[in-house]
């Protein structure tokens, strides 16, 4: 193993002490002088036309400094990519869920917005609406979108060998079908912005984001003004888990409302509009067909999928095309067959969710390989390990992996949740259940982007500042680039200071989402950090007058090998470089990686082109109450490859928060919607785990070390709540016996499948 | 419009003489009035407890309260509890164990924590669970909190 000093250690968090002294600052924490607070009003219906829109009585509302309606706003429709592009930030003719934009309100503090709201009428023809996406495809259903046929936003189909001839070859073939819920991601800070406008057109935003730099892009492109026009910060982030990814049409409104009123203007969303109008994992139903061979071997798998898009695109198709790589990619199987379908209904939308896709597909792939080895009357452990990817191969769907240590993710957490002995002694009403992953450690390049860069800049007193748009939404990616970076220049992490996320002052970076900040945001900060390295060795030749092989960088001095008095301190370095030879010491780092290979097909996302992949087993132990179907997590061992743990305290601190996002969406979590209302936005009736429900979990952190990565390491944050859910379902069923096929696994669920039982 | 009510607070050991509408909460008091920004909001429905303020000894969802009910209250808010550079050991134990990942949540949850080891200084696991339930964090599964709580212990000790 590598000598590192710093890459490697538990090191807490950088910003936690601001954030444990209450001075941290977050967006809604941020107060202008002259700020007004701007409202939202949202559609009360699922579906309609809008006849009309009156403000007349809103606008006369004393405090009430500007109104805007679909009127006042560029009709361009936006998504994550143009081609998707179907929302309008202000409804102009039709809603199409309850929450729809319809009109924004500025006033001079929220009570008086909220009032205004109330005074606008909107005059509907209400339309008949479709809630159910099965419903949503048939001949004569209501449209949500006129130029969309049966309400199917995109379908993906894939074939890779010969579906027909892996199953005659299969000895047994299971089929079934599984159902995954909405799950809202719950970040405790809500959506925030605060917009200034300058009186030459300039803008500057503060805003909760996981992607300052696209964000730009995005406001840009919708609101059609120039994107160097528009200056994007993102001050500290309460926890974010995807839904902060896509353009929200309350930035871009309160972007146009502090350029009609020349003032500042803060929108925040409530809690329930969180719950009701921002993003949401998106349902799913998975119908699944698989042929293996009695020593295990799966030889064809098939999936008919049907995810619920609500009724907007943002990243839907995105995550269609990854629920089919990471289900296709996920063990060694030469036929395949993938067909998905992405289906507008009348109900929210939608969007990034921890996992994109894959808790989605890693549920049905591994509740389906439990039955499997059920049937073949095999360990569910032995089944996977039989079929494991393995290092540098290249899957039936083209896709190259690197590093792989699913197999000893799986033996490993074997031996740490004495699976064995568990098994052999089985207790009643007990049950462990195990349930593997595969997702990208790095992002993908898929769309032609996976970029960030960074920028090292050594003081003249001989420190550093490091420049990233990369930013830490809590994960602690300032901790652990700092760290790499400190590791290669020889000095404190803590010494090194920092601006982040930052769209005038750093270079771009895609953002903090798909697991890739460590490895690509880490590939530029190291690289940034090489070449400043260089640098500071070239500058101390020279002023040494030695051989650049003969120096040797350490305790913040270059010094001549052998004969330490011939040496000069970075600070000395620094000084020089500023006042004598007037050429600060600057390097830059960039990455937008990989290459695309030939074999990337755009349409079927064979060739997925990934920087690496990683791979993960979760075992979970159960005991269910048969009085009433309660489930409980007595113990439970999450087994990750990530190539290399740069900072392991942070690490643990990904992996159990991953793990307990996933319990809850096994157990408990379901934003539930009655005709397309959400009936539970709130975190009393929308179930959270909380302190009390939570098992002791045991992190296993597998370092093989990729080859690509920054110091070897990978990417962990959306991971870690991949294949928790299966791991729970299988212990269940390990338990008692009953199988449940549709996610949330509840008490009544569970009980109603012991009564069935008799 | 309804009449401000004075009302005289001392927040972290400095008193306070101010007017206050009827239905002005605690939180926004303390959020905007005083800028104090440390106590955060994550619902305004008391069912998150990211706004958790010490009360005259007791933890309130500060959310909940009116600012006229605590007329006449000691408050301790998440700004209160450090003495300049020097950490609380229960801010100490948050940071060193990992605690803290977004920090929303972390100024309701230390300050439980205060309330719950002003009580029972060494508090068992289920106590501990008790205490600690109304505080949602979306990050850190809560088992460093857990740790950071029994770490705080020690320390205390
Ligand atoms: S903000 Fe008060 S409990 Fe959530
Ligand atoms: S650290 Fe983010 S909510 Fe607890």
């Amino acid at each position: 193993m590598a000598n590192f000093s710093i890459v490697g250690k538990r090191i807490p968090h950088r910003d936690a002490v601001e954030k444990v002294k209450g001075s941290a600052i977050f967006t809604s924490d941020i107060k202008l002088s002259g700020m007004l607070h701007g409202k939202i009003l949202r559609s009360p219906v699922p579906h309609a036309k809008i006849r009309n829109i009156d403000i007349s009585k809103a606008v006369k509302l004393k405090g009430v400094k500007a109104i805007l309606t679909s009127k006042d706003v560029p009709l361009i429709k936006y998504s994550i990519s143009p081609t998707w592009a179907d929302k309008l930030i202000l409804a102009d003719t039709k809603v199409r869920y309850i929450g729809d934009e319809i009109a924004a309100v500025a006033a001079v503090d929220e009570e008086i917005a909220e009032e205004a709201l109330e005074l606008i009428e909107v005059d509907w023809e209400e339309l008949p609406a479709v809630f159910d996406p099965l419903e949503a495809v048939q001949p004569g259903a209501p449209r949500l979108h006129d130029e969309v046929e049966n309400n199917i936003s995109k379908t993906m189909s894939m074939e890779c060998g010969s579906i027909e001839e892996g199953f005659a070859e299969a000895d047994v073939i299971l089929e079934d079908t599984f159902q995954t819920q909405a799950q809202s991601h719950c970040s405790l800070e809500t959506h925030c912005c605060i917009a200034t406008c300058s009186p030459t057109d300039d803008v500057k935003m503060w805003v909760s984001t996981q992607a300052p730099h696209p964000l730009r892009q995005r406001l840009a492109a919708t609101l059609n003004i120039d994107a160097a026009k528009i200056h994007v910060s993102a001050p500290f982030i309460g926890g974010a888990f995807g839904n902060k990814i896509d353009l929200e049409p309350a930035q871009a409104l309160c972007v146009l409302l502090a350029k009609k009123t020349g003032k500042p203007v803060k929108i925040e969303h409530s809690r329930k509009e969180q719950f009701i109008a921002t993003r949401m994992r998106h349902p799913t139903r998975c119908k699944l067909k698989f042929g293996v061979k009695r020593d295990g071997t799966i030889v064809a798998k098939q999936a008919e999928v049907v995810l619920d898009n609500g009724a907007y695109n943002s990243h839907g198709p995105a995550v269609l095309a990854y629920h089919n790589v990471m289900f296709s990619t996920l063990y060694r199987v030469k036929n395949i067959k993938y067909d998905g379908r992405l289906v507008y209904t009348n109900k929210n939308w939608g969007g990034a969710c921890r996992g994109y896709g894959d808790p989605q597909a890693s549920f049905a792939q591994e509740v389906m390989l439990d039955m499997i080895a059920e049937e073949l009357k095999m360990d569910p452990i032995d089944l996977r390990l039989k079929n494991a990817n393995i290092p540098n191969e290249v899957t039936a769907n083209a896709v190259q992996i690197t590093s792989c240590g699913l197999k000893e993710c799986l033996t490993q957490a074997r031996d740490k949740s004495e699976w064995t002995t568990k098994k052999a002694h089985k207790q009643k009403y007990r049950g462990i259940g195990v349930a593997a992953m595969i997702y990208t450690g790095g992002g993908s390049i898929g769309s032609g982007f996976n970029y960030s860069g960074a920028t090292l800049q050594m003081n003249a007193d001989g420190t550093f500042h490091l420049l990233m748009g990369a930013l830490d939404i809590g994960q602690g990616s300032n901790t652990v680039l700092t760290q790499m970076a400190a590791e290669i220049m020889g000095v404190d992490p803590e010494s090194i200071s920092l601006t982040t996320a930052d769209t005038d002052t750093t270079f771009p970076c895609m953002g903090t989402f798909g697991s890739r900040v460590t490895f690509c945001a880490g590939s530029a900060v190291t690289e940034a950090a090489h070449g400043l390295k260089k640098q500071i060795l070239e500058t101390g030749a020279e002023m040494l007058e030695a051989n650049i092989d003969d120096l040797e960088m350490k305790e913040k001095k270059v010094f001549v090998k052998g004969s330490p008095d011939r040496s000069l301190s970075y600070a000395e370095i620094g000084a020089a470089s500023f006042y004598k030879k007037k050429k600060p010491l600057v390097a830059h780092g960039y990455y937008n990686g990989p290459e695309v290979p030939p074999e990337f097909n755009p349409v079927t996302y064979e060739g997925y082109p990934s920087p690496a992949l990683v791979f993960g087993t979760h075992l979970a132990e159960v005991e269910v109450d048969p009085a009433t179907g309660k489930v409980e997590v007595l113990n439970f061992v999450a087994a990750h490859d990530l190539g290399r743990a740069i900072n392991p305290l942070l690490v643990e601190g990904q992996i159990e928060g991953g793990a307990v996002q996933g319990i809850g969406w096994a157990l408990m979590e379901n934003l539930q919607f009655e005709n397309g209302e959400v009936v539970n936005p709130n975190f009393h009736d929308y179930k959270m785990l909380t302190i009390k429900d939570v098992p002791k979990i045991s992190s296993l952190l597998v370092e093989t070390v990729d080859p690509n990565g920054p110091f070897g390491a990978k990417g962990i944050g959306e991971c870690a709540m991949v294949p928790t859910a299966p791991a729970i379902v299988n212990a269940i069923y390990d338990a008692v016996g009953v199988r449940i096929k549709d996610l949330p696994a509840t008490t009544e669920k569970v009980f109603q499948g012991l009564k069935t039982q008799g | 419009m309804e009449s401000k009510h004075r009302i005289q607070i001392t927040v972290n050991e400095e008193e306070h003489d101010l007017l206050v509408h009827p239905n002005r909460t605690l939180l926004d008091l303390l959020r905007y009035d005083l800028g104090l920004t440390g106590t955060k909001e994550g619902c305004d429905e008391g069912d998150c407890g990211a706004c958790t303020v010490i009360v005259n000894g007791k933890v309130m969802t500060s959310c909940l309260v009116l600012a006229v009910e605590v007329d006449g209250a000691a408050i301790t808010t998440i700004e209160g509890l450090h003495q300049g550079d020097e950490l609380h050991p229960i801010q100490q134990a948050f940071v060193d164990s990992g605690a803290v990942q977004c920090g929303f949540c972390t100024p309701g949850m230390i300050l439980t924590t205060k309330a719950l080891l002003d009580e029972i200084s060494d508090p068992s696991e289920d106590e501990i669970k008790h205490y600690l339930e109304g505080n949602l964090c979306r990050c850190t599964g809560y088992t460093k909190i857990l740790d950071a709580v029994n770490n705080a212990v020690q320390l205390l000790k």
